[in-house]
């Protein structure tokens, strides 16, 4: 309980910068979603942990996971459809292939 | 008043309708001398019945222009307007073979129309424009045929000098119009005291110059390059009566100075112009010192007080001398010159003209009961009665013995020799001396009636007629009988060359005025190419701007568009379509942010 | 006390290692299972922290999306298999930095931060359960139907995006 509370903050923080490592390193659009998960995943741990020590009583905030949860879902199926979709168009979904966009 | 409007405008329209049509000239020319020569009669019977008429016209302010119809002046109108019309007459004659027909008329008409504006003139305005345009109209008829060699420099002679003497009357109706405030001339006439002086002598001056008398009596002699009806009409009866007229109307305000100032003028005018006329070997330049002469008579009986004798002078002389010019235009159109070499015996060829100038030759002399007789007798008498006595009497009886002395010179030469073949009839310029020849007969008795017409009685004296009969009878004798070197002896010499004193006015008026209109078209010329310099400085700067709005402005806007380009072309690296940099952008960006927020609370 | 925070160190090292080992091995199955793991490890987090339904709800759902996510991977990887020994990555220091830079100022405001009293007391699970009904049931009510139908508009999109086109014509008639 003394330092539950940093722990868990500071647990967040790396998954946080390693989520952002891989988000932008990563030539795989898959590999970026992938880390797209894990920076929402410290935005969670965070959220929960805020929850659990310093304000247990509201309730709310379990709500803000739940909704988090789900848009992720639906984020990585839209992701998905997208990859899909690239992947019949051009035959693979590296990201250093994907220039069309180039001004 | 409209009388006085048609004396003036007849033969102005004359004058444009000739210059817009250039066609029958001579017909609108004899129409409007004819209207004007009624009018001017109109308005002498209407003085004759003691009426004056006034006609104002708008002018400067406070200076209107008034024409004048009073006795005197409408007897002067009468004078021009009868010696313009014979002459137009005889000139249709003369210059029938002549090609600038239209021209002559035209300024002939035009000078008439100054003349009449002079004459009539109720104001010193009017009067100093009519005086100009006089000058003027001279300057165009005496250099008339320009082409032939002498006589645009005899009448850019003319014209200098006599403008030369035009300063006198500008500076003296200057003093008139100072000291009495008004530029009416009757209202101008009552000054007196050192402006009415100083005024008479500079008035004076200016009638020197018009009425060719000592010093500036050269001019009359170079204005026979002219036609002959010029010289019968200007420089006989007009133009130079201007002069004498000026004096005439200004004669109750001169002072005694100013009156012996005039009477000496002239006195020495008529010894000095009659030695000269005696010398001359050219029928029309004798004349033309004649004129000269006479006018010195005139104005010596203005100089002794008797205004009315030079004025009745005046009248005579007009008619006198411009029939001897007519007559002379005879003579000249049988032998094509004036010379009296090639004149001589020309007389004896046309006996009727001959006749003609002689009547008006002895008349000029002072033999009754021919006008000039009478004329003459009253200037003498006048003399006798004035205060300088002991200086006009022997001037005016010494004028008076050259007069007959020339003038019976120029009688022998004519008649003396071949009379050659017989001429051909010279209707026009017959019929034009004729009538002229007639009112010298005739003028001497309208004499009196002029006299009572004008208040201004003259009485008879034995004395002066005596003595002008005398100085005639003398004159003419010798003039028949003596030759002319024995005549004027050592005076020969200085009276052909015209008296010419230090180089003449040549030196003195002409070429300094030649000088200073070189230096004046010098000045013109180095003024252009400034300003041609000045428009080539703009010219560059035109150039100069141009190129630097080229080269600076243009080239600046380009550069910045070039540099906005190739700013946009190192932007666009940014945009390089590539997810993973754009994300890493996003990331550096919110970092950027939440610094910013984190250190905002410091500053606040 | 130490046991809650001994378990939360232990889910929370393992979450995290996993985490990186998804970025560094080159097999595509293995990356997706470590993250399945990790993300397993974050629902034992959230267990350790009595946040029961969460937990679950995390351990269920991450399971069957990295599941999903693994078979994709097989789909579209050029090297399933990680035996090319090729190197996937790209800006390598530019993200090294913004990863580093990031866990260190989250980390500076962890420590630095005041944080206030610790609370002791938490619901029990079952009034957790039934707080979030009745939240669900209240409050939130407008928040999930909207998502919800965000939600089904995204699903609806996804397949779109994810349809072949269409042999002749190409043109969809929806």
């Amino acid at each position: 309980m003394i330092y539950e509370l940093q722990i868990a903050l500071a647990i967040g923080a790396a998954l946080f910068g390693v989520g952002l490592y891989g988000a932008l390193s990563q030539t795989n659009l898959v590999m970026i979603i992938m880390g797209v998960e894990l920076i929402l995943a410290a935005a969670l741990v965070n959220l929960v942990a805020f929850w659990r020590y310093l304000h247990p009583e509201v309730i709310p905030a379990q709500m803000f996971v739940l909704i988090i949860m789900a848009v992720m879902a639906v984020e990585m199926a839209v992701g998905f459809g997208i990859a899909i979709a690239r992947f019949r168009s051009r035959g693979s979904v590296e990201m250093e292939e994907a220039r069309e966009l180039k001004g | 008043m409209s009388l006085i409007l048609l004396v003036l405008l007849a033969p102005l329209a004359g004058a444009v309708l000739i210059l817009s049509l250039r066609k029958f000239s001579e017909v609108t020319a004899l129409a409007a001398i004819g209207i004007s020569f009624a009018a001017a009669y109109g308005l002498l019977i209407a003085g004759f019945g003691g009426a004056t008429s006034q006609l104002v016209l708008p002018g400067l302010p406070e200076m209107p222009l008034r024409l004048l119809a009073t006795p005197l002046t409408a007897l002067f109108s009468a004078l021009v307007a009868t010696v313009a019309t014979f002459v137009l007459l005889y000139a249709v004659g003369y210059m029938r073979t002549d090609p600038e027909k239209p021209r002559f008329f035209a300024t002939m008409l035009l000078f008439v129309t100054a003349m009449q504006a002079l004459v009539l003139s109720g104001d010193w305005i009017t009067m100093l424009a009519g005086w100009e345009l006089i000058g003027f109209s001279s300057y165009l008829l005496i250099g008339f045929w320009y082409r032939r060699t002498g006589v645009a420099s005899a009448a850019t002679r003319a014209f200098i000098y006599t403008r030369s003497a035009d300063l006198g009357l500008y500076i003296g109706i200057f003093v008139l119009i100072g000291a009495s405030g008004t530029t009416e001339i009757s209202a101008t006439l009552t000054t007196t005291g050192p402006a009415a002086v100083i005024a008479g002598l500079l008035l004076l001056i200016a009638a020197i110059g018009k009425s060719a008398q000592v010093p500036l009596q050269d001019w009359l002699q170079r204005a026979m390059a002219g036609p002959t009806p010029v010289s019968a009409l200007l420089h006989s009866a007009t133009l130079v009566a201007a002069g004498a007229i000026l004096l005439i109307r200004v004669a109750p305000m001169l002072p005694n100075e100013a009156l012996l100032a005039t009477g000496l003028v002239g006195g020495v005018t008529a010894v000095v112009a009659g030695l000269t006329a005696l010398g001359e070997r050219d029928l029309k330049r004798m004349l033309a010192a004649s004129t000269s002469s006479q006018y010195g008579l005139m104005l010596v009986a203005i100089g002794a007080g008797v205004p009315i004798a030079a004025l009745l002078h005046l009248i005579a002389h007009a008619a006198i001398k411009s029939s001897l010019f007519l007559g002379a235009g005879v003579f000249q159109h049988d032998r094509e010159s004036t010379d009296f070499d090639a004149l001589a015996g020309s007389g004896r060829a046309r006996p009727k003209i001959f006749a003609a100038f002689t009547i008006s030759a002895l008349a000029l002399a002072g033999i009754p009961p021919l006008a000039g007789f009478f004329s003459k007798d009253a200037i003498i008498a006048a003399t006798l009665e004035a205060p300088g006595v002991i200086w006009l009497l022997p001037l005016a009886l010494a004028g008076t013995v050259l007069t007959g002395a020339y003038m019976a010179r120029a009688l022998g030469l004519l008649w003396r020799g071949n009379a050659g073949s017989p001429a051909g009839n010279v209707v026009w310029m017959g019929t034009g001396i004729g009538v002229l020849v007639a009112l010298v007969v005739v003028l001497g008795a309208g004499f009196a009636p002029l006299e009572k017409l004008l208040e201004a009685e003259l009485g008879a004296s034995i004395l002066a007629m005596a003595l002008g009969l005398g100085a005639a009878l003398i004159g003419l004798t010798l003039g028949w009988f003596v030759p002319m070197p024995r005549l004027l002896g050592p005076v020969r010499p200085w009276a052909q060359r015209g008296f010419v004193v230090a180089g003449g006015f040549d030196a003195l008026l002409l070429r300094p005025a030649m000088m200073i209109a070189q230096g004046c078209e010098a000045l013109e010329r180095r003024l252009y190419n400034g300003v041609l310099k000045f428009g080539r400085l703009n010219l560059v700067l035109g150039v100069f701007t141009r190129k630097s709005d080229e080269r600076g402005i243009d080239a600046a806007i380009f550069a910045f568009v070039a540099r906005t380009v190739a700013a946009g072309r190192k932007v666009r690296l940014l945009q390089s379509g590539f997810i993973h940099k754009q994300m890493g952008l996003t990331i550096i960006g919110t970092g950027v942010i939440i610094a910013l927020l984190l250190v905002a609370p410091l500053f606040s | 006390m130490t046991i809650q925070v001994f378990f939360l160190a232990f889910f929370g090292g393992a979450a995290v290692w996993f985490g990186v080992v998804v970025f560094r091995t080159h097999s595509m199955v293995r990356s997706a299972l470590a993250l399945l793991f990790s993300q397993t490890a974050i629902g034992g987090m959230f267990l350790v922290m009595q946040a029961e339904f969460l937990g679950v709800l995390q351990i269920m759902m991450m399971a069957t999306e990295m599941s999903v996510m693994a078979i994709f991977m097989v789909m579209f990887m050029m090297d399933p298999g990680g035996m090319g020994a090729m190197d996937m990555t790209h800006q390598k220091r530019l993200s090294l930095w913004a990863g580093a830079v990031g866990f260190a100022v989250a980390l500076a405001a962890v420590v630095l931060g005041q944080w206030g009293p610790v609370a002791l007391e938490v619901p029990s699970a079952e009034a957790q359960i039934e707080m979030l009904g009745i939240e669900l049931m209240e409050r939130s009510m407008f928040i999930f139907q909207s998502a919800g139908l965000t939600i089904l508009t995204a699903m609806v999109a996804a397949t779109m995006v994810a349809l072949a086109p269409l042999k002749h014509g190409g043109k969809d008639d929806l």
